[in-house]
């Protein structure tokens, strides 16, 4: 008896097994996707750290414009919009038949809603400065919204895209979006299981008919890399977005597997107090541009899967400067001696790297740091808890540091934050009245062609007299299983084209 | 009766030192709640990062904000999760089963061979197998569990490709997908328990049967197998108890590397979770209840002793 149940048990074990192998294709239209970290709330406007953004954005929540695959601002819950004679008054037409997810047309009174709520003091949204320019907003009719604007402003538009049209009784509500999402996109949330996974639904009430093509996705929390990896390559995942060359390079060659890649907007970078010695001297930042060597850095920290870059990413065609444009960029030891004996400084010069604790940023602080250590400068590094790290970087509490900031494909969008005298993310205390000039112009000018030129300016200010060294723009991969079809990489890592996904042969 | 009053005397005064310990750790640790919701990039006021801190309770002095947590603690409520506004408890009561589950498994596993295999080493000694089950033990002891768990999935991909084996669904869902995704990490979980205690087990049944009771048991003819079983093991259970308990403390430790390594939402990632976001209630009350756990556990434990050993009864 006792042996004829452990025989039972054990049959049961490997039926098990055989009907998980057998059941896979009957899951086929809803894809598994293995993310790393796990969301802190699924607000759109009161988290933005990136692990919560990349599973709402573009897949639950919309704005009225995005940011298609070129990275040029397009319409989307706004099929169309009017720009007043003096560039103060936007008058957006909401595209007909979009729905939220408990069915509810999504109404001019929605977007109005939405934008005061971003804007709110008591939502206390970090993306408000987004809206700064914005005097109010008002419903015109049930499917017009009308933005009247304190100032032009040229990145109002692909600062929309940022901003999440949710349902007008969250106004007010706090809470109630953390755990229970609602929006107007192509998937709709189902289920959250803290450290398990969030389960995505498709809308059926999508206003963009056909669309979407999965019957909804499923983002699996997977803390540690290897067991990504090795779920992708037994089918239990259909894809890993959004992964590093370390990771990529890996799986590469892996059966069944493929492999998308763009480069991205990210950048890697070496931040510089400037309102204490060492850095305060622009001599001294600009030897330390001399004494990297950006290509040595792509090679051996990521893998050769990378490209030197200066302050905007070579993937932003319209806007960035070659890098051949930027004299620092040329390595040189000689050149950067010569530069800390006319700044008059002591060699060799001592300070402390403060390092995002993040493998790919460790690699290129050790680079940098020997790149350094060989041309006059002794560099200490600290690698701390990430807590410490945000709190040093927010305090300016730091010489140096070495980070990943994610960019933008508004060059205002976080030049004016990053750079301006008294900007948000400031924190390197720089303050340079050419470039605060060009960066208040830069807000107000429309033509394409006038920006351009005064980012042109913008970009060589930074380049090599900044309080940034601008190391790498790296590649992104996204990996998944030869089955899925239609998934476009994006470089500022959004998932929205899941919307255009599905399984083929 | 006695000894349950005493017991639960120490639970409280253990746990009020648990929680004064916790609460005041987690907030040394630099960057708090709010510095991580916004992440290191976004465009953010100091106003606004004041606001946010309000509204989360975290511009009151220390002292208040433990005295708050107390008085709110003393009737049941250990407050809401900073991330979901959930009640944490609801958040724990969400993690905690498939913590349970593999802890029971590991140990089970572990403790339910351990037995046979210490007695059998014991009474191997000296020769060769027992020189093999040595060298097994040692090496169960230290290959580290995280390691052992990557090369099984990585073993069984290659095996078995296919297989669904990372993450969990819940037993009511599911009971065969629980128990398949379950076996692995509570393998990995078990092994070093399992060396541990068979090691245990061995050089407790040796010393027990090196004892003049076993002697005279021979002498008056009793068989071998009532010896070792009746005589001897009996003995040697006091010490495997007592282990047992210690390391069912343990294992909740140890289920947080192979949660990590699994992709087990159980409550070691709910902590390490927590810790990171600096989600200070969820932390609080995760240590409470898994300190409750293992004061629980000692305190079985305790009972057992009296069910082994009729002279603890006295």
């Amino acid at each position: 008896m006792k042996k004829a149940f452990t025989g039972l048990a054990a049959a049961l074990v490997l039926g098990t097994v055989g009907t998980t192998l057998h059941n896979a294709p009957a899951h086929a239209q809803v894809l598994e996707a293995a993310v790393a970290g796990s969301p802190a709330g699924l607000d759109p406007h009161i988290v933005t750290a990136f692990t919560s953004t990349q599973i709402v954005g573009g897949t639950i929540y919309e704005g009225l414009t995005t940011i298609d695959k070129n990275l040029l601002v397009a319409p989307a819950l706004a099929e169309s919009w009017t720009v007043s004679e003096d560039s103060k008054t936007y008058t957006f037409k909401l595209v007909s038949g979009a729905t939220f997810h408990d069915g509810a047309p999504v109404e001019a009174a929605d977007v109005v809603a939405s934008l005061n709520r971003v804007m709110s003091a008591d939502i206390a949204s970090p993306l408000a400065s987004r809206l700064a320019a914005v005097e109010m907003a008002e419903a015109v009719d049930a499917s017009t919204v009308k933005v009247t604007l304190k100032e032009p402003s040229a990145p109002f538009l692909t600062a929309l895209a940022s901003i999440a049209i949710v349902p007008r009784q969250f106004e007010t509500d706090k809470e109630g979006l953390q755990n229970a999402p609602m929006g107007t996109g192509p998937f709709k949330f189902e289920e959250w299981q803290p450290n398990g996974f969030i389960a995505l639904a498709k809308h059926e009430g999508y206003w963009n008919a056909g669309l979407p093509k999965l019957d909804g996705v499923k983002f699996n929390i997977i803390p540690e890399s290897a067991t990504r990896q090795v779920g992708l390559i037994s089918g239990q995942y259909g894809m890993l977005p959004n992964i590093d060359a370390a990771t990529a390079l890996q799986l590469r060659g892996q059966p069944n597997v493929a492999i998308a890649e763009t480069l991205e907007l990210a950048y890697t970078l070496i931040g510089m107090n400037v309102s204490k010695p060492p850095f305060d001297n622009p001599k001294v930042r600009e030897a330390l541009n001399y004494a990297l060597n950006r290509d040595e850095i792509v090679q051996a920290a990521l893998f050769g899967a990378g490209v030197p870059g200066g302050p905007l990413s070579p993937a932003l065609t319209e806007w960035a400067v070659d890098v051949a444009e930027f004299s620092c960029f040329a390595h040189s030891v000689d050149k950067a001696k010569a530069l800390l004996a006319e700044a008059g400084v002591t060699e060799p010069i001592k300070f402390t790297l403060l390092v995002l604790p993040r493998q790919d940023i460790r690699d290129i602080a050790q680079v940098v740091q020997a790149q350094l250590n060989n041309a006059g400068f002794e560099v200490e590094l600290n690698i701390p808890e990430i807590g410490q790290f945000v709190q040093d970087w927010r305090n300016s509490n730091f010489d140096a540091f070495a980070s990943i900031n994610s960019g933008s494909i508004e060059p205002d969008d976080y030049f004016y934050r990053t750079f301006r005298t008294g900007g948000s993310t400031n924190v390197f205390k720089y303050s340079n009245a050419e470039l605060d000039g060009l960066l208040d112009n830069g807000r107000v000018a429309l033509e394409l062609a006038d920006r351009q030129a005064i980012y042109n300016d913008a970009q060589k200010v930074l380049a090599c007299g900044g309080p940034v060294a601008f190391l790498t723009y790296g590649q992104l991969f996204t990996a998944t299983r030869d089955t899925v079809k239609g998934y476009e990489i994006m470089p500022n890592r959004s998932l929205m084209t899941l919307t255009t996904t599905e399984f083929g042969q | 009766m006695r000894l349950l009053r005493t017991r639960l005397i120490e639970l409280v005064v253990v746990l009020f030192g648990i929680s004064i310990i916790t609460f005041l750790m987690i907030r040394l640790i630099p960057g708090d709640a709010v510095a991580i919701m916004l992440g290191a990039n976004t465009e953010v006021t100091p106003e606004r990062v004041a606001e946010l801190r309000a509204s989360l309770g975290l511009d009151k002095p220390i002292l208040v904000q433990y005295v708050d947590w107390l008085a709110g603690a003393m009737t049941g409520d250990l407050g809401v999760s900073i991330w979901t506004r959930r009640p944490v408890i609801e958040e724990i009561g969400a993690h905690v089963w498939p913590t349970v589950q593999l802890t029971v498994f590991a140990l089970v596993l572990g403790a339910g061979l351990a037995l046979p295999l210490g007695v059998l080493m014991a009474r191997l000694r000296g020769q060769g197998w027992d020189v093999v089950l040595q060298i097994g033990s040692v090496a169960g002891l230290t290959i580290p569990s995280f390691w052992l768990g990557i090369m099984m999935i990585l073993a069984l991909t290659v095996l078995a490709p296919g297989v669904q084996m990372l993450g969990y669904v819940p037993f009511s869902e599911d009971p065969l997908g629980n128990l398949a995704r379950l076996l692995l990490p509570s393998i990995a979980l078990a092994l070093p328990i399992l060396a541990n205690l068979a090691r245990l087990t061995r050089s407790a049944m040796l010393d027990a049967l090196q004892q003049d009771y076993i002697r005279t048991a021979r002498a008056k003819g009793v068989s071998e197998r009532s010896i070792l079983f009746k005589h001897a093991l009996r003995n040697a259970l006091i010490p495997f108890v007592t282990s047992v308990g210690i390391m069912a403390g343990y294992l909740l430790g140890g289920a947080i590397v192979i949660e990590q390594v699994f992709a087990i939402p159980g409550l070691g990632r709910l902590i390490l979770g927590a810790i990171a976001e600096r989600n200070y209630p969820l932390v609080q009350a995760t240590i409470l209840v898994v300190t409750v756990a293992f004061v629980l556990i000692n305190f079985v434990v305790d009972l057992l002793y009296a069910i082994i050993d009729p002279r603890v009864r006295h």
